[in-house]
């Protein structure tokens, strides 16, 4: 009973704000801007088409995606066989190079941001997705890297060697057997590269201003001289957490098991 | 065909030494047995002639075709795994067919040899299934098939049966001796379990330490050890070893002495199998008294524990012998053939 009770009380923690904006996004600004807090009120359905059509916000959700599911892609592919030949090769200063990755995330990101932006300026990249794609790869390989090492150390290693005595090649065991054995894995992983890409802002605010603009980086400009548009901020968000929502139910057994096993193991 | 090892060694990178210049050759259709404790490089030898592990120094050839550097798919050979190391997210079907399918069989083809080779191994019934439906017995089925059903020259094995509980692990033994039979290729297993060595084995290699001890047949191992730990790692209970000295023809080790024929002056173990010494109702001339210390009935056979001084032995007696008190004297007679002697030193049979 204590159990079930002291769990209602965090869902409750948790779930309060967030149903809060739910709301908040259904509210004409009269609602939201009252004194007292609001509980019942009559729904308007004004937010979602005046920042989505007439703002002209939808292109956001399109960057979002082409931004975090590339750099999903580009953080799985290189990380991926990094993490089978952390997983099943001794080498001479493995460990190290293995603690190295994760070093690359110890920086605060703040002070990595101005000489990646003078990079990519550089580069002639700055106000292009793929800026912002290359930046969040940077930082998601040492996840992917981190969480895939703990999932290809628990198949057993015969599960390669019988692949090779049945014909294969080593990249061919990895991408043949390897990979299919750890599917459930690649894609909680794939999922967190994925949710973290989606909601970072800083790099994202940072290397892009205006056609290539991500969806978290759209929410500041609501914030107005002349006041915050709540309704409108409360409707970018609530469409925000959706694509999250959606993931991270599909692959939550596997989120857990790999966030702790990865860590414990590696 | 044969396939022969030659001076190979392997140091692994902690410093451990797995094999120490082992030699080694065998023929075509032979069932090879390589036997020894953990830690004795039998493993390593079959990973080594497998692909699955770089050998150090030495070379391995297969029909005197240098296969050292070959990758494991180039080699020719199948293996089954301790674990059965069966790919959980396939079939039962697709597991045996998948050696067929990365070697671009075409369909048909592959489909008349996963079932004959299910047919051959009794798993028809359970080719829908996925690996996790399976009893240990069953995997370890399915894992042979998968290793054989391309017909490689060479079957490898290491330890297949561990895994299996005791009265599976004699039937599987059995249905693997007719296989071999049947279908003529060459297997070599790896295994520490000296019952399963001399009941399959055409020829056994005993290893110890990295090094060969004796490769010979079954009859030859057991009558005719090479060395010491050889004699004492066949047979049980284990063969009995009383170091001693031989002095003018009678070989004396505290108070047990024993007059032996042709056999040099100097320190030497002398082995006596349990089930070869003979116990006598009476005393003889041959005979010796030990005091019965422990008397085990293991029906039909009886164990008999029995010591003189310092001198421990153990007696296996294959017929009744009545009622035996404990502290009562028994008379036991050493035959020749049935004594075995080894250098004290290096542990060598004395010829």
């Amino acid at each position: 009973m204590a159990m079930v009770a002291t769990l209602i009380a965090i869902l409750i923690l948790f779930l309060t704000p967030y149903l809060w904006i739910v709301m908040t996004s259904f509210k004409t600004r009269l609602d939201i801007l009252s004194d007292a807090p609001v509980w019942f009120f009559t729904p308007t359905s004004e937010n979602y088409p005046t920042i989505f059509i007439d703002k002209n916000y939808l292109p956001l959700v399109w960057n979002s995606m082409i931004v975090a599911s590339f750099s999903t892609i580009l953080s799985l592919a290189f990380g991926t066989p990094a993490a089978y030949v952390f997983a099943r090769f001794e080498f001479p200063g493995k460990e190290d190079l293995f603690f190295f990755f994760l070093t690359t995330r110890m920086a605060p990101p703040i002070s990595i941001v101005v000489p990646m932006f003078l990079l990519f300026s550089v580069l002639g990249l700055t106000d292009k997705p793929i800026a912002v794609i290359l930046a969040h790869t940077t930082f998601n390989v040492s996840l992917v890297v981190w969480m895939m090492r703990g999932f290809f150390a628990d198949i057993p290693r015969e599960i390669d060697e019988a692949a090779m005595m049945d014909g294969h090649t080593r990249g061919g065991t990895f991408l043949r057997v390897l990979l299919p054995l750890a599917a459930p894995g690649l894609a909680a992983t794939a999922v967190l590269c994925f949710i973290l890409s989606w909601n970072e802002f800083l790099y994202a605010f940072i290397l892009v201003a205006f056609e290539g603009r991500t969806l978290t980086v759209g929410i500041p400009g609501l914030v107005t001289p002349h006041g915050t548009l709540w309704g409108q901020v409360t409707s970018v968000a609530v469409v925000a957490t959706l694509p999250i929502l959606f993931f991270t139910f599909l692959v939550q057994k596997h989120l857990v098991r790999g966030l702790t096993f990865g860590a414990v193991k590696g | 065909m044969s396939v022969s090892f030659n001076q190979i060694s392997k140091v692994f990178a902690d410093g451990t030494v797995g094999l120490d210049h082992l030699d080694l050759k065998f023929d075509k259709g032979e069932f090879i047995v390589l036997l020894g404790p953990s830690g004795s490089g039998k493993t390593t030898a079959c990973r080594i002639l497998a692909g699955l592990e770089e050998a150090t120094s030495g070379s391995v050839k297969v029909d005197n075709l240098e296969v050292t550097s070959l990758p494991p798919r180039e080699r020719n050979m199948g293996m089954v795994f301790q674990n059965y190391a069966l790919y959980g997210h396939k079939t039962v079907y697709e597991n045996i067919a998948y050696p067929l399918r990365i070697r671009k069989i075409d369909k048909g083809n592959i489909d008349n040899r996963v079932k004959a080779i299910a047919k051959v191994l009794q798993i028809e019934d359970f080719l829908d299934r996925r690996p996790s439906q399976l009893s240990g017995g069953q995997a370890q089925r399915v894992a042979v098939a998968r290793a054989m059903v391309w017909s490689p020259d060479i079957c490898l094995m290491d330890e297949p049966l561990s895994n299996l509980d005791a009265l599976l692990r004699l039937k599987t033994r059995t249905e693997l001796k007719r296989l071999h039979g049947d279908l003529g290729q060459t297997f070599v297993f790896v295994t520490h379990d000296q019952e399963e060595a001399m009941t399959l084995g055409t020829r056994i290699a005993v290893l110890n330490q990295g090094k060969l001890a004796q490769f010979d047949t079954p009859r030859q191992v057991y009558h005719e050890p090479a060395t010491r730990f050889v004699a004492e790692f066949i047979g049980r209970p284990a063969m009995n070893i009383i170091e001693g000295e031989i002095k003018d023809c009678v070989f004396k080790s505290g108070p047990f002495e024993l007059a032996v024929k042709g056999q040099p002056d100097g320190p030497v173990a002398l082995g006596v199998r349990p089930e070869q010494i003979v116990l006598k109702e009476v005393s003889t001339d041959e005979s010796v008294g030990f005091n019965l210390d422990v008397l085990e009935l293991v029906e039909p056979d009886a164990l008999l524990f029995v010591n003189k001084g310092d001198t421990s032995l153990v007696v296996r007696v294959m017929h009744d012998i009545g009622d035996l008190d404990r502290g009562s004297e028994v008379h036991l007679e050493f035959p020749d053939h049935a004594r075995h002697f080894f250098e004290i030193s290096d542990g060598r049979r004395r010829s």
